[in-house]
């Protein structure tokens, strides 16, 4: 009897040591947190942005102390669904939002941060250096199993001088909902009206049934599955390069509305963005996709902050402002040293001050 | 007073979890409702999946807006599902009950706990590392040497002459499940095996059995109860893993495998590899016939446990009037 009541009573002590030491550290802590954390904002969403954002949240930070931001990577569609749930501060996306999506959330913001672009890559052993020329149509006859051999005479004609395999293609496209395959069947369905009516685009489609074509999981993903199945096409985010160029994989030059071959560059890219500048509407929903212009690259797009027009509390409305002030801006987040690592281009002036308009919007 | 305090509070506890399952269930089915009445029936035999143009106005279909062109069938999922766990047994239960009689009977005893730790610690290898080693390792190894081998061993038969496997799918998605059930099958059959008296084993040994004898004809009949909760335990892992299926399947859409390195797509992964998308719908169409197929992914799995304990109850049944 004696024992037990004894152990219970150590037990009790040390209950209380250890509610006392609990208390202790969680007064310690709370002046200290209070200070150190003002605001916390949220952003999540694309995968392609994730890396950009990485670059640019200990940045700006370090220069606003009391401000957090935690970012993720959990795809567009989840950055535009939790911004307008309120969930997330900041959504990001490759895509903007569609008409009927806007009309049942008015207030939510489409603001472009940068221009990226994307390449079509193929895996041809021997062919990896040379260049193959495609165009949408043939795009979109591969990715719908009409076109299923390298040498088919369609992609002989626009290749002339290159011996083609007689191999079959296996043409891979991403699984998970992707603003990489919102922006390729873009092109696929703005060069191709047969596409435009069956498959049209999205960042998730039906694709047509091809025997043998294969779906991969995010953009590394794609450089892996198509590294290692020889004869496949694939399309990846330029962010990719360095890992592209790692996994031996040749790049497609692409035709554009001009009929011309382009490569991706800073110049190409370039004369799609401005190419439609102009024609760039006050709330930035606009495709850049299969641009006018000789030299403009077709497959380019605005990566997109979503954002909620009313947000919580003035607090947090200025410090996403501030804070998106200073990513568009060419001296703050639009600057070469974040978006050269990513290969992002800038946004023109034009439009940095159309996404700047539309910043001074969030209350 | 003390104990019916304690009594109370611990019936609530117990109340828990049937009450969570009644709660999910009854969510699936309530949210889900509008896709139920929509797709109908032909939800489970229809083969086309289509999220319908996003980007355009939504349409009214029989008084439900949805996104034009918007179609959902599940039939390539159902089957995805089934054919790998399938395969995946196929494969993994002689494979387990192999190891686990080595593992009772064949093994030297002063090894068996670190073989037994070993098997207990694949159980509960994270699902995306077997994902991650078959997208590195079992698909090229796939795509280059063993499509190829049972093409031209197998290939008279339809099913195995395979047109240009990539390594993404059917038999790869089944090889990682496999992994994932042995592990499982086998620690529960060998610790089954292990509660066989020693008396049965002996009178076995008495009439002159070798040991292969006496494990498959005396001890396993034994413990076929266990062995059929184990199998079932690994079809359950089996039917709903995620991840690592979805890094291995080729993510299949719109067709039935042809040959048994087509690509596949299961319901569980599809879900996930979908529901980003789906959050795109305006009319919320897709997020709801995602949730059925949620929905009908549980009732398979309950159809399938109702199913096992019919059968082990009947062992039972059987065992006891024998005796």
């Amino acid at each position: 009897m004696q024992t037990r009541s004894s152990e219970t009573l150590l037990r009790r002590k040390f209950l209380l040591g250890t509610l006392g030491g609990t208390t202790l550290g969680l007064v310690a802590l709370a002046p200290r947190r209070a200070a150190a954390a003002d605001v916390t904002l949220l952003e999540t969403g694309s995968s392609l942005l994730y890396p950009l954002f990485n670059l640019w949240v200990p940045k700006y930070t370090a220069m606003h102390p009391g401000l957090r931001i935690t970012t993720q990577s959990t795809g567009s569609g989840t950055g535009i669904a939790q911004a307008v749930s309120g969930v997330a501060q900041i959504g990001a996306s490759d895509a903007y939002m569609s008409s009927p999506q806007l009309k049942k959330s008015p207030g939510i913001l489409n603001i472009p941060l940068a221009i990226s672009a994307q390449t079509v890559n193929y895996n041809v052993p021997g062919l990896n250096d040379a260049g193959i020329k495609l165009s949408g149509p043939v795009l979109a006859a591969i990715y719908s199993g009409k076109i299923t051999h390298w040498n088919d005479p369609a992609i002989a004609k626009i290749n002339p001088g290159v011996s083609l395999p007689n191999h079959g293609i296996t043409p891979i496209h991403r699984t998970d909902g992707s603003g990489d395959t919102f922006i390729f069947t873009q092109y696929l369905s703005f060069s191709t009206p047969e596409w435009a009516n069956s498959v049209a685009y999205g960042t998730t489609i039906s694709w047509p049934p091809v025997q043998g074509g294969i779906g991969a999981i995010g953009n590394p993903g794609m450089v892996q599955a198509c590294g290692q199945t020889p004869y496949s096409i694939a399309y990846i985010g330029v962010s990719f390069h360095a890992q592209i160029a790692k996994a031996g994989l040749g790049t497609a030059l692409l035709q554009n509305r001009d009929g011309n071959f382009v490569l991706p560059n800073p110049a190409t890219v370039g004369a799609a963005a401005s190419a439609l500048e102009a024609k760039t509407p006050p709330d930035q929903r606009i495709s850049l996709i299969f641009a006018p212009g000789a030299s403009s690259y077709p497959i380019i797009n605005y990566e997109y902050a979503i954002v909620n027009s009313r947000q919580a509390s003035p607090v947090i409305a200025a410090a996403v402002r501030d804070f998106l002030t200073w990513a568009v801006d060419p001296s703050g987040g639009n600057a070469p040293e974040f978006l050269n690592v990513v290969e992002f281009l800038p946004l023109p002036d034009k439009i940095a001050a159309l996404s700047k308009a539309q910043i001074a919007k969030i209350r | 007073m003390h104990t019916s305090a304690f009594r109370i509070g611990t019936i609530c506890l117990a109340a828990l979890i049937p009450g969570m399952l009644i709660a999910v269930v009854l969510f699936l089915a309530l949210y889900s409702w509008p896709a139920i009445n929509f797709n109908g029936l032909g939800f489970l035999f229809r083969d086309t999946w289509s999220l319908g143009n996003l980007y355009a106005d939504p349409v009214s279909v029989h008084g439900a807006q949805v996104p034009i062109g918007a179609q959902y069938g599940i039939l390539v999922f159902i089957v995805g599902t089934l054919a790998t766990s399938f395969i995946a047994l196929l494969i993994a239960v002689p494979v387990s009950l192999g190891v686990a009689i080595f593992l009772a009977e064949g093994a030297p005893p002063r090894l068996r706990p670190t073989l037994s730790l070993i098997v207990e610690l694949l159980a509960v290898v994270p699902s995306v590392v077997y994902g991650l080693w078959g997208v590195a390792v079992l698909v090229p190894l796939i795509a280059h040497y063993i499509a190829p081998g049972l093409s031209a061993v197998l290939g008279f038969i339809p099913f195995f002459a395979g047109g240009s496997p990539t390594g993404f799918g059917l038999l790869s998605s089944s090889l990682v499940l496999t992994l994932m059930v042995v592990p499982i099958i086998t620690a529960t059959v060998y610790s089954a095996l292990l509660q066989v008296p020693r008396p049965d084993k002996e009178a076995a040994y008495a009439l002159g059995a070798m040991k292969f004898e006496v494990a498959v004809r005396a001890m396993l009949p034994m413990v076929r109860g266990s062995i059929i909760g184990a199998i079932i335990l690994g079809l359950g892992r089996a039917l709903g893993e995620t991840m690592a299926v979805l890094m291995v399947s080729g993510g299949a859409l719109n067709y039935l495998p042809a040959t048994i390195t087509s690509p596949i797509s299961t319901m569980a992964s599809f879900i996930v590899s979908q529901l980003d998308s789906a959050e795109q719908d305006p009319t919320g169409m897709a997020v709801r016939s995602l949730a059925e197929i949620a929905l009908v992914l549980f009732i398979i799995t309950v159809i399938v446990n109702v199913i096992a304990r019919m059968i082990t109850k009947g062992l039972h049944v059987g065992l006891a009037t024998r005796a």
